[in-house]
C-alpha cells in the first residue's frame, strides 16, 4: 500500500506526494504525458529525441546533469510509446536542487542548436546500438508495422528510420516544446524523505510560476480489428532464426488487461510456466522462447517469441505454440496454477514497493491512467480473476486471424 | 511569490553516511551468516556464496555448468517438480557464478519462506544433475554463444579479459561451443563434491527477518556438511607487453573499443583513490569520456570506464561503441583524456562535483536492506572490516588534486594498456 496525498497547482501541474522515512533519499519523477504514439508518421523518434534535449540546458540551467551530481544525486529518463518521464534521486537534503532544474527546463528551455546536432548524433548511434547493429534488433520494427495498419503504435519509439531522426530541425524542436511541456500535461511526484508541506511549498515556488499552456488533444486514429492472419519473411544476417507471433489485445484501462497479463505469465512467467516447461526443456525444440503484452495505454500486443532448437525448422516451432494456445482455448487453466501466478503477482507487487523511484514512477503512470490510487488495487485486480476469464479471453485472442507472425531467417 | 532562477539552491552537505552494521551468527556446522533485518515491506532475500567459482575448477566451465545445474534435479525431485515448488509461492531463485563464487539467491514474501527453505538446502546438498538436463543446458547455452558472438561488444569484453589475464587464466579464459561439448556430468559431481560444503559457504539475510526464520535457517543450512577448504588456482596473468589489436566483424556498423589493463583488488591501499580517479575518467554521467566524447562529439551513445574486481586480481578498461568514421577521432579522444589526467590537476568545482556525487552514490548504496546486504557481501568476501565504509566516506572527502594526479600518472599510462577494437 503507497500512502500519498494528491494536490494541484493553479496552473495545472498535478502533484502528488508519498512519504518515506525510512530511507535518507528521495525521488523527483516527472511524467509529461507525451509519447512516440504522438509523433507525425513522417517524424517519427522524435518523442525521444526530445528527452535527449531535455538535457541540453534552459534558461538559467547551462548543463542539467552537474547541479545534480553537485547534490550529489543522479538523475534519468526514458520515453515509450505513451509517455516520456524523466526522475532524479538525490539525498532528502538537497532535494531543491531538483525542484530548480525540472521547473527550469519545464519554463524555458534552450533551442540550442549546438545540443541538437550533438544529441541527433547520439541519438544515431543509439539507433546503431540497439537496433541496427543487434542480432534480431530490428525484430520490433517489423512486428510493429505488420501489426498495426493505422495506430501510431506501428512505429517503434527509437523511430522508423534512422532518416527520421536526421532530418528533425530547431522548429520541430520548438512546436513540440510548446505543445506538449507545459505543466498541465505534466505530473509530478515526490517519494522518499519529505513531508506534504515542504513539497507543497517547493511546488509553488518553482513550478507554480510557469504559465499554463493549451492542453494539448489527442486524436489517435483507431486501429481496425484485424480480421486476417499476417505475415513477413524476413531474411537477416543472423546465426539462428526466430519467430514472433503477435496477438491483438485491449488497451490498459481494459478490463481484460489483467487476465490478458496473467495469460502472459501462464504461457511463460518462470521455470514452470508451459511454454518454457513444454516446448523448451520437455520436447526440446526451442532454445529460448518467451510471452509478454506490451502494456500500452491504447490496444497492445501479447508477444509470443522464440528461436528454435538446433535441426527444428521454424514451422514446426510455430506449430507446437498453437497447439499450447489450444490448450487455453479449449481447457480451464486449473485453479491451482492461476493460484500460482496470483502469488507471484503479490510478491512482485510488495518488491516493487521497496525502491522509492519505482513508487514515484508507479504513482505516476497510474495518475496519467485516471487516478494514482489504482497502484494499491492492482493486487485486487489480479485476485479477481478466474480461470473462466482467462477461457473466455484465450479464446478471444489466440485466433488465427488475430495472429501477425515474423519469421526471422538466417541467411546463409 | 517571486524566485530567482538564476541563483542555485543551496548544496547541503550530507551529514551522516552509515552501513548498518549486521548481526552475525553462527550456524551449528560453522556457515556465518550475516544478517540486515530492515526495510518497510514484508519480503526477504537469503544469498548463499560459496567458494566454487573458476580458481576451483579442474575443467573449464565446471563452475557455470555445476551453479546453473543445482536446480535442474534432486534424489527426490525433478526439474518440474522444483520449479514448480518456488513458483507456486512467488519466490524467486537464481543461481548466478561470479568469478570467484557461485551463489544461490532467494528472495519471496517474508511468509512463505517456510514452506521453501527445505528445498532450497536440498538443491545445495541433494542435487544429481541429471544427463539429460546437462544436454539441454549445454545446446542452449551454445545457441545464445552463437549469437553473442556477432555482437561487438561482447567480442570486445572477451577478447580484453583475455589479452589482460591470458587464456588459461581462470578470469582470462572464454568459454566456447568446444568446451560447451567436453564437459561431462562427472566433471560437475566432481566440482560439487570437492566445492559445495559448510567450509565453503557465507549466507547473507536481509529484508524483514525473525527469530523463528533464524531457527529454521540453521535446522537446515546448518545440516550441511563440512568439508576440505580447497586452495583456489591462481597461475601468473599474462606477462607480454600490452598490444593493439582489431578483429572487425563482417558488415557492422559500429566499432566496440575496450582499452585496458590488470588493476589493484579492494586490500590495495590505492583502490579508494584509483576509484576517485576512475570516476572523474568515465565512472558516471559527467565523467570526462561521457561529456568529451558523447555530450560533446555525439560519437557515441555510450562511454564508461570501470574497475572490474576479482577476489585476487583486477582489471579496468574504458568501453564504448561508436559509428564506424569515429574510431580514429574517438580513440584520439580517449587517450587525450588518459594524458589530461595525469598532466593537469582537476579542477576544484569538478572535484567538489565529483566527491559530492560518489557521496550521494555511497548513501543510495546503504538505503534500503538489499542494498545494505549487497555492501554488507562485499566487504566480508574479501576479508575486509566493515569499518572499510567510513574510511572510503573519509578518504573522498579528504583526497586533493595532486593525490589524484599521482594516482593518475602510476595508473593510466597509455603504454600500459591494451586496446582492442571490434
Amino acid at each position: 500500500m503507497i500512502q500519498f496525498e494528491r494536490f494541484e497547482l493553479e496552473n495545472g501541474l498535478k502533484v502528488i506526494v508519498h512519504e518515506d522515512n525510512s530511507t535518507p533519499m528521495v525521488a523527483v519523477n516527472v511524467l509529461y504525458d507525451v509519447g512516440a504514439r504522438d509523433e507525425s508518421p513522417d517524424k517519427t523518434g522524435f518523442a525521444h529525441l526530445f528527452e535527449h534535449l531535455m538535457f541540453g540546458g534552459s534558461l538559467n540551467v547551462p548543463n542539467f546533469d552537474m547541479p545534480i551530481q553537485l547534490a550529489g544525486g543522479e538523475n534519468n529518463a526514458f520515453t515509450n510509446n505513451d509517455i516520456t518521464n524523466f526522475y532524479d534521486t538525490l539525498p532528502a537534503e538537497n532535494i531543491e536542487t531538483a525542484f530548480w532544474l525540472e521547473s527550469d527546463r519545464m519554463m524555458s528551455l534552450n533551442f540550442s542548436k549546438k545540443s541538437l546536432e550533438t544529441q541527433r548524433k547520439v541519438v544515431l548511434e543509439e539507433f546503431k546500438e540497439t537496433c541496427l547493429n543487434q542480432p534480431y534488433g530490428d525484430a520490433w520494427h517489423h512486428i510493429a508495422d505488420v501489426a498495426y495498419r493505422k495506430h501510431p503504435y506501428r512505429w517503434p519509439t527509437i523511430g522508423k528510420t534512422p532518416q527520421h531522426v536526421e532530418n528533425a530541425t530547431l522548429e520541430d524542436v520548438k512546436h513540440f516544446f510548446y505543445k506538449y511541456y507545459c505543466p498541465n500535461n505534466a505530473i509530478l511526484t515526490v517519494a522518499g524523505n519529505v513531508n506534504i508541506a515542504q513539497v507543497k511549498t517547493l511546488s509553488e515556488k518553482w513550478f507554480g510560476p510557469i504559465p499554463a499552456g493549451v492542453t494539448p488533444k489527442r486524436k489517435l486514429p483507431r486501429e481496425p480489428i484485424q480480421r486476417k492472419f499476417q505475415q513477413r519473411t524476413q531474411k537477416a544476417k543472423v546465426p539462428i532464426d526466430a519467430l514472433y507471433l503477435a496477438f491483438h489485445i485491449g488497451g490498459r484501462k481494459d478490463e481484460d488487461y489483467y487476465v490478458t497479463d496473467l495469460i502472459s505469465d501462464v504461457l511463460s512467467n518462470g521455470g514452470s510456466s508451459r511454454l518454457y516447461r513444454k516446448l523448451l526443456k520437455d520436447q526440446q525444440l526451442f532454445s529460448s522462447i518467451d510471452a509478454y503484452i506490451t502494456g500500452n495505454i491504447d490496444p497492445g500486443l501479447l508477444i509470443i517469441e522464440g528461436k528454435p532448437a538446433e535441426g527444428v525448422t521454424l514451422e514446426v516451432a510455430e506449430k507446437a505454440i498453437w497447439k499450447e494456445l489450444r490448450l487455453l482455448r479449449n481447457q480451464l487453466v486449473p485453479e491451482k496454477e492461476l493460484l500460482k501466478y496470483k502469488h507471484k503477482i503479490e510478491s512482485a507487487l510488495t518488491f516493487s514497493e521497496v525502491s522509492i523511484l519505482n513508487k514515484a514512477i508507479n504513482l505516476a503512470f497510474y495518475e496519467l491512467l485516471g487516478d494514482a490510487n489504482l497502484a494499491n488495487l492492482e493486487g485486487q485486480k489480479y485476485s479477481a480473476v478466474t480461470s473462466e476469464d482467462i477461457h473466455r479471453v484465450a479464446r478471444k485472442i489466440f485466433t488465427k486471424s488475430n495472429c501477425s507472425k515474423i519469421f526471422y531467417q538466417a541467411e546463409e | 511569490m517571486q524566485v530567482d532562477r538564476t541563483i542555485a539552491p543551496p548544496i547541503h552537505l550530507i551529514s551522516k553516511i552509515e552501513l548498518p552494521t549486521p548481526e552475525r551468527i553462527v550456524l551449528s556446522n560453522g556457515i556465518p551468516v550475516y544478517i540486515s533485518n530492515m526495510g518497510t515491506q514484508e519480503v526477504m532475500k537469503l544469498q548463499i556464496a560459496i567458494k566454487a567459482g573458476r580458481p576451483y575448477e579442474d575443467t573449464q566451465m565446471a563452475a557455470r555448468a555445476t551453479g546453473r545445474m543445482l536446480r535442474e534435479g534432486t534424489k527426490r525431485l525433478n526439474s518440474a517438480e522444483i520449479a514448480e515448488a518456488f513458483d507456486f509461492y512467488g519466490a524467486s531463485l537464481s543461481l548466478p557464478t561470479s568469478l570467484d563464487y557461485s551463489s544461490l539467491v532467494y528472495y519471496s514474501m517474508t511468509k512463505h519462506f517456510p514452506k521453501l527453505i527445505s528445498l532450497v538446502t536440498e538443491l545445495l546438498t541433494q542435487p544429481v544433475f541429471p544427463e539429460k538436463e546437462l544436454t539441454t543446458f549445454k545446446e542452449n547455452s551454445k545457441r545464445r554463444l552463437q549469437i553473442d558472438l556477432t555482437k561487438n561488444d561482447v567480442v570486445a569484453y572477451r577478447k580484453i579479459t583475455e589479452l589482460i589475464f591470458g587464456d588459461a587464466h581462470p578470469y582470462g579464459y572464454n568459454s566456447t561451443a568446444e568446451k560447451y561439448d567436453r564437459i561431462q556430468r562427472k566433471d560437475l559431481v566432481q566440482h560439487f563434491q570437492k566445492n559445495f560444503h559448510a567450509n565453503h559457504c557465507v549466507i547473507f539475510l536481509s529484508g524483514k527477518i525473525n527469530e523463528s526464520i533464524l531457527q529454521l535457517i540453521d535446522q537446515h543450512l546448518g545440516q550441511i556438511p563440512a568439508g576440505i577448504v580447497q586452495t583456489p588456482f591462481f597461475p601468473t596473468p599474462n606477462t607480454a607487453p600490452p598490444q593493439k589489436s582489431q578483429f572487425f566483424l563482417p558488415n557492422s556498423l559500429q566499432k566496440a573499443i575496450r582499452i585496458g589493463k590488470r588493476s589493484m583488488t579492494r586490500n590495495h591501499p590505492d583502490y579508494i583513490g584509483f576509484m576517485v580517479v576512475n570516476t572523474i575518467l568515465g565512472g558516471y554521467f559527467g565523467s570526462r569520456l561521457m561529456m568529451n566524447i558523447r555530450e560533446d562529439k555525439g560519437y557515441t551513445y555510450n562511454i564508461y570506464s570501470l574497475q572490474d574486481t576479482m577476489q585476487q586480481d583486477a582489471c579496468f578498461y574504458i568501453s564504448t561503441e561508436v559509428g564506424n568514421e569515429f574510431l580514429k577521432p574517438t580513440l584520439k579522444e580517449i587517450y587525450l583524456e588518459l594524458d589530461r589526467l595525469q598532466t593537469d590537476l582537476v579542477p576544484t568545482e569538478e572535484l567538489e562535483m565529483v566527491k559530492n556525487y560518489l557521496l550521494g552514490n555511497m548513501l543510495n548504496m546503504v538505503d534500503g536492506p538489499f542494498k545494505v546486504t549487497n555492501v554488507v557481501k562485499t566487504f566480508v568476501l574479501e576479508n575486509r572490516p566493515f569499518e572499510g565504509f567510513q574510511q572510503m566516506v573519509d578518504l573522498i572527502r579528504s583526497i586533493s588534486a595532486q593525490e589524484i594526479r599521482d594516482l593518475a600518472q602510476k595508473y593510466l599510462k597509455a603504454a600500459d594498456m591494451w586496446e582492442v577494437v571490434v
